[in-house]
């Protein structure tokens, strides 16, 4: 059997529907692959949606808002920007490939571009095969990461950094200094490393007590940046020593609120 | 309504052939039988036209029949038909927001004529994907807040005046805040008026008289506004007078109006320096007063400060024209005087100010273009006399004109208390420094925060005939709120939860309509009627403290969760 | 007494729906009178609007279905004023409402019968440059979403045989019998909005237009480059389908001009859609070459100057000031030579294009005269509606209740039409309050 991906798109209201929409009206046609979701503006999109919405197999996520400048709601699509800009970091750091994620912009009058992106995205999909996560065996180290990249989503540090870069690049911070770009992304990209790593490490002990070696081995990382994650979040309650095999301590997690 | 929340769900599925544009397609009878099995589904039919009487009836008499208390309709677009369908839901006692649509034909039969089979499939999912958010649909009530009949005019000029002066003849009360100790604003400065030439402090003193001499507007001169708080319909204004005193009233709308000043070209062609250089708007002062000694040759130039390569970039709009006027109106009085006018572009758009242009060229007036990067000089002689340098783009030739009197047409600006105003009422300022509509095609005069509106020079430069159409602009705008007196706002808001904010304060920033706030706990309040529902706070929220109604996450994830065959955990 | 007081809206543009917007928004009742099959006017056939470059259709549609829907407007389309008397707070109006052959309350615009109906012709929405068939909805987003016979080209009106589209429609919609009806209405006041016409550019002999294939309209324009027009967004110029690398825009033609039969007023919006239209094609293709012939250019609106500067540096669009002599086809090419005078150097030259854009007077709408004599609403030296004072009183019309905007009233974008319309709509408010405390 040939493989059919399944798509997942989230679009805006005002602009990608009503382009999806203009498709239909004159009938130009494009693979049955796509599943779409209405929301009012692709600033709704939740990333951690986006994430479960993987995890939980969809090979691929289209994510379609007004163009830059068109938005219904004055700047809600370069919030969706952000978000998926972050997601795309995030899943880099998975084995799952960034290019499931995908975003564009559509306007209604763009039934014509609607379809040749859906086909494109089917094409870009059908490329790189079927999800990992699909189906009743999902890869489970790949599905850990997705996971691990989900409570990265979830976690408050990141969230408040991307809600608040768009006005840190306009406005400023507090002291009126405003930051550029490249800062912003130098920034951004050493939350998301510490977030994603500490949270496969929660994830990894949540499931059984490891020691800081075999941790590193997991994780492929050295063993010196994973014990500073572990000593910070051991300060911060998430993980503690469960007994002490040898001379190494087993970690496992402690049950944390949400 | 507490008692329908708890209700188990039964769904009601109706799917519409749409003459064959649908059935012609996909497998009707096959999604139905589908539909049926379907956690929560109690009834499925299909439909020739949904959206027919006979479809609309078969709705209401399945809600009936079946005790329905959600309602799925597989057929065309929500963004046409989704109104007609919820107001039936409505008229048969099931709350509109607990419809649901699936788009089997827009983006489903319409874009896969060719494959009926993965239409079929595509359809059947759509379907689940609606049952699987309709099962979590919860009623909504669109909260209804009584709106105050009167309006807070800021600016007592002529577009401040006119949008007053027309609210009350609709029947409201206005206040109209003006700074300075007279009406008028900036015509009582001006001489005639282009484009009829009427006498600007006649016309001016007419209306001035009918705003003083109306019942229902109160003005308040030598006032600011200090402090504004409340929303549409409820805004509670606070103004200061003169004598600091202060006074408090409500108001249901309001309009800015405030105008705006001209650039003073302090050091630019001799301004402040030569006495006989001068702006437009001392020219009208002088022509005005009948204090202007007959001139030999006057040299007006033009996008003095305006149009600039950096800072004031716009063009100002009206000194074109207003060149045109006072040449022409010095040349009534003294036909044998020069008088140029250096111009870079010419403005004399619309339908009637070409024409004022050629009678200034049949009159003697001499135009000549200059480019930006080759600007006029004017320099002085021992005596004091002036002369002006200039390129000639269009001759190709450097003149020398000599000239006892030169004007300097420069732009209007935005006055330098303009920002503190703008953070009073939370509305923006455009990077021109005007006041920044929230749509600049279809909303020119709409702020993005409900129940402010904005007109006249405020707005951006522009003459007396677009400042006054402007001016009845936002009288019908604010009147809007203030006539039907109640306003039915949004049901599909965001909603915090208390116990999870933090507080941070990254929804309040980011909610472009100021429509969060923190309250006394410090905790993010959504002031449901002034939120749009775009859901961005929801999305952002650090805590995810916050929800959207309609669109909750819970739901979405059930959507997404049905689009991949697999039932919510 | 009646129930709830009226207003009649004539012509369904930007100008129109926005005062009957206003209007219906805030209580009272909308009689939305449009000639032409849909409402929309000519912002529907726009492509992007300058200068903030948002699609225009996605953001006038919402407003069209929102007249569509809304309890308190009579959408008349393919209808007409014939007859009006009375005064203000009171007038009786007759409108003739052309028969569709469609029932509008029983087409659910499925469109069946367009896709059935064998007669193709060329689409005026589409400025002829697509086809539609006899039956049709004039363009996708058409509110009403109701189908329309043209008599003119249907083979059963013409040739007595076919009803094809009859056989197909499952709502037994279609009635060839419809004859046309007349309804009289009560109304308190009349806004019209009329809006514009294309100047004929053919008047001007020496630019060639429909004499060389490739010399189009700016209208024209908008709808090749339109992501649903007739070439899906492909700007592919006429004569042999193939995309140009130069085009010209020619500022100015048949406006501002002294000429018999031409118009000296300016458009007030052309400078600035050619500038607008130039980005989009450099959006679409950034290697072409684009040229604007211009005598002055306008860069008067919020935002204006500024964007023809971001066309000049980020987008290398060239000004060229002059007005174009004339325009020699290349006959076997078909390429075009625009001879003209460069106005800053003062030197004829030869510019060679693959397509010259002409941007038209924008001209009163001809049924402007027959509304001056309907009305009583006097017109001006060039045709458009004259305001009773143009300073103090500019959507007033020598009729007390009847007043004017958009386009009809005078060159404008459409920020001030939509602006001007709500002016237009609380004037109208004003005669209902006033009637309304008469009588009590
Ligand atoms: C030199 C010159 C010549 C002109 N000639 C013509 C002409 O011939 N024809 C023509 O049509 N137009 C002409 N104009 C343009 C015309 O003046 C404006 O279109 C018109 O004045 C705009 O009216 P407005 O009410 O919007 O603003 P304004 O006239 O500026 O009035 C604004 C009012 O608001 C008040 N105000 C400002 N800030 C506050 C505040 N914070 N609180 C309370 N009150 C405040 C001001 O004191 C003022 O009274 C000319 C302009 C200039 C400068
Ligand atoms: C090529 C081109 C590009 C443009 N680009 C832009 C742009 O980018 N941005 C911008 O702001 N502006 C642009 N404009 C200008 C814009 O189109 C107008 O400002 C706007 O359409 C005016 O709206 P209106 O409603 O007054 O008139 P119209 O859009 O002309 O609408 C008038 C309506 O009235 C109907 N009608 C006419 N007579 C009657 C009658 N007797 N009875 C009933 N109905 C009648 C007509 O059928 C029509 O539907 C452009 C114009 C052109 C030609």
């Amino acid at each position: 059997m040939t493989f059919e991906p399944r798509i997942v798109g989230f679009l805006c209201n005002w602009c990608s529907y009503a382009g999806a929409d203009l498709a239909g009206v004159s009938r130009i046609s494009y693979p049955t692959n796509i599943r779409i979701i209405r929301l009012m503006c692709s600033g709704r999109v939740e990333p951690v949606i986006v994430l479960e919405t993987l995890a939980q197999g969809a090979d691929g996520v289209l994510v379609m808002g007004c163009h830059i400048g068109d938005c219904h709601y004055i700047s809600g699509n370069l919030y969706a920007e952000r978000k998926i800009n972050v997601l795309k970091k995030l899943l880099a750091r998975t084995s799952l490939e960034v290019g499931r994620l995908r975003l564009e912009w559509v306007s209604a009058s763009e039934g014509g571009r609607f379809a040749e992106l859906v086909k494109d995205f089917v094409e870009q999909i059908k490329a790189l095969g079927p999800s990992p996560l699909a189906g009743d065996k999902p890869d489970k180290n790949i599905l850990a990461g997705v996971l691990a990249a989900k409570a990265a989503a979830e976690d408050f540090r990141l969230r408040l950094l991307v809600g608040r870069e768009k006005t840190m690049i306009d406005d400023g911070n507090v002291y009126g200094e405003k930051v550029s770009e490249e800062e912003l992304d130098k920034i951004l990209n050493e939350v998301i490393d510490t977030e994603f790593v500490r949270n496969r490490i929660y994830l990894l002990v949540k499931e059984k007590p490891l020691s800081v070696k075999e941790l590193s081995e997991r994780l492929d990382l050295d063993s010196k940046t994973v014990l500073r994650h572990v000593v910070v979040m051991r300060r911060r309650g998430l993980i503690t020593v469960d007994r002490v095999e040898g001379t190494s301590p087993l970690y496992t997690a402690l049950e944390v609120g949400r | 309504m507490e008692s329908m929340e708890e209700e188990t769900p039964r769904i009601g599925v109706f799917v519409c052939h749409c003459g064959i544009n649908i059935g012609g397609v996909v497998n009707v009878p096959e999604v139905v039988e589908y539909a049926k099995k379907l956690p929560c589904v109690v009834y499925a039919e299909e439909n020739l036209y949904t959206c027919s009487s006979e479809g609309i009836s078969k709705i209401k008499e399945g809600i009936a029949k079946y005790n329905l208390n959600r309602v799925i309709v597989a057929s065309c677009t929500p963004r046409t038909h989704e109104p007609l369908f919820r107001g039936a839901c409505e008229e048969a006692g099931v709350n509109k927001y607990l419809f649901e649509m699936a788009n089997i034909r827009d983006q489903c039969s319409w874009a896969h004529m060719h494959e009926p089979e993965g239409a079929t499939e595509k359809a059947k999912d759509l379907v689940r994907m609606a049952v699987a958010k309709s099962r979590l649909l919860k009623p909504l009530e669109e909260p209804e807040i009584d709106v105050t009949p009167s309006a807070l005019v800021i600016g007592g000029g002529i577009s401040g005046m006119t949008a007053a002066l027309c609210l009350s003849n609709q029947g409201f009360k206005v206040h109209i805040v003006e700074k300075e100790p007279e009406l008028g604003g900036m015509l009582g400065h001006l001489y005639k008026l282009y484009p009829t030439m009427q006498d600007a402090s006649e016309s001016l003193n007419h209306v001035v008289n009918s705003v003083k001499s109306n019942k229902s507007i109160e003005v308040l001169t030598s006032t600011v506004v200090k402090q504004v708080k409340g929303f549409i319909g409820n805004f509670e204004v606070t103004v200061q007078k003169a004598n600091d005193e202060t006074a408090n009233f409500e108001a249901g709308t309001i309009i800015v109006a405030t105008g705006a000043p001209i650039f003073e070209p302090v050091g630019m062609y001799g301004y402040g320096e030569y006495d006989n250089v001068i702006t437009q708007l001392r020219l009208e002062q002088l022509l005005k007063d009948g204090q202007l000694k007959k001139p030999e040759s006057v040299v007006m130039i033009q996008c003095v400060g305006a149009r600039e390569k950096e800072g004031r970039t716009y063009c100002s709009r009206i000194c074109c024209m207003t060149a045109i006027k006072n040449a022409l109106l010095i040349k009534d009085l003294h036909p044998d005087t020069d008088v140029y006018i250096l111009f870079r572009e010419l403005q004399t758009y619309g339908k009637h100010y070409e024409e004022h242009y050629r009678t200034a060229q049949d009159k003697g007036v001499k135009f000549v273009k200059y480019l930006q990067e080759k600007s006029p000089r004017v320099v002085s002689g021992k005596n004091g006399e002036l002369t002006v340098n200039v390129y000639h783009a269009l001759l190709n030739e450097e003149l020398k004109i000599g000239s006892d009197l030169v004007v300097l047409s420069t732009p209007l600006i935005q006055h330098e208390d303009a920002r503190e105003l703008s953070q009073i009422l939370k509305v923006p300022l455009g990077p021109d420094g005007f006041f920044f509509e929230v749509h600049v095609k279809l909303r020119p005069i709409d702020f993005a925060t409900d129940g402010i509106y904005v007109c006249g020079t405020a707005h951006s430069p522009k003459d007396t005939p677009e400042s006054v159409s402007q001016a009845f602009g936002v009288a019908s705008r604010a009147a809007i709120p203030m006539a039907l007196k109640r306003l039915r706002t949004e049901a599909i808001t965001a909603v915090v939860h208390e116990n999870l904010c933090s507080g941070c304060g990254t929804c309040v920033k980011l909610c472009p309509y100021g429509a969060i706030e923190k309250d006394e706990k410090g905790v993010a309040r959504v002031t449901e009627v002034v939120c749009k529902g775009c859901g961005v706070c929801a999305a952002t929220c650090p805590e995810r403290a916050i929800e959207m109604r309609h669109f909750t996450s819970e739901q979405v994830m059930a959507q997404a969760l049905a689009a991949l065959g697999r039932t919510s955990a | 007494m009646r129930e709830k007081s009226s207003v009649l809206v004539i012509g369904g543009g930007i100008a129109g729906i926005q005062a009957s917007l206003d209007l219906a928004d805030r209580g009272l009742e909308v009689y939305l009178v449009e000639k032409t099959p849909s409402i929309g006017g000519r912002m529907a056939q726009l492509d992007k609007t300058f200068p903030t470059m948002d699609c225009s259709i996605c953001i006038l549609a919402p407003k069209m279905i929102e007249c569509f829907r809304h309890p308190n407007i009579k959408l008349l389309t393919y209808s007409e004023v014939e007859e009006v008397s009375g005064s203000a707070g009171n007038f009786t109006v007759k409108v003739l409402r052309n028969p569709r052959f469609v029932d509008e309350s029983k087409c659910t615009g499925c469109g069946t019968c367009m896709q059935k109906c064998p007669i193709k012709v060329p689409n005026e929405f589409e400025m002829g440059l697509g086809m539609r068939r006899a039956i049709y909805l004039p363009f996708p987003q058409a509110v009403p979403r109701v189908a329309t016979i043209d008599k003119d080209n249907c083979l059963y009106f013409q040739k007595g045989v076919c009803k094809i589209c009859e056989k197909f429609c499952q709502a037994n919609a279609v009635d060839f019998d419809k004859k046309p009806e007349e309804l009289t209405i009560n109304v308190s006041a009349i806004i019209i909005a009329t809006g514009f016409n294309l100047f004929n550019p053919s008047i001007i002999g020496e630019y060639g237009y429909k004499q060389y294939k490739n010399v189009i309209t700016s209208l024209e324009l908008e709808r090749l480059v339109n992501a649903s027009g007739p070439t899906g967004g492909k700007l592919l110029r006429p004569s042999d389908g193939k995309e140009p690398n130069e085009i010209a825009f020619i500022q100015c033609v048949g406006s501002r001009s002294q000429r018999k039969k031409c118009f000296p007023y300016c458009s007030s919006v052309c400078c600035m859609y050619a500038t607008k239209e130039s980005i989009i094609l450099k959006e679409h293709k950034p290697e072409v070459e684009v040229y604007i012939f211009y005598i002055e250019l306008r860069v008067f609106g919020k935002g204006f100057q500024e964007f023809v500067t971001r066309a000049r540096e980020e987008w290398d669009v060239e000004y060229i000031r002059g007005r174009p002599d004339e325009i020699i086809e290349d006959p076997k090419t078909r390429d075009l030579i625009v001879r003209y005078e460069d106005t800053l150097d003062r030197k004829v030259k030869e510019l060679k294009v693959g397509l010259v854009v002409l941007c038209p007077a924008l001209i009163p709408n001809d049924s402007n005269t027959k509304l001056e004599k309907i009305l009583g609403a006097e017109l001006d030296e060039h045709g458009f509606f004259k305001s009773k004072d143009p300073l103090f009183a500019p959507v007033d019309t020598n009729v007390p209740g009847i007043f004017i905007c958009g386009y009809s009233q005078g060159p404008k974008d459409i920020p001030e039409s939509v602006a001007q319309s709500s002016g237009a709509a609380a004037r109208a408010a004003e005669v209902i309050a006033l009637v309304a405390s008469e009588e009590n």
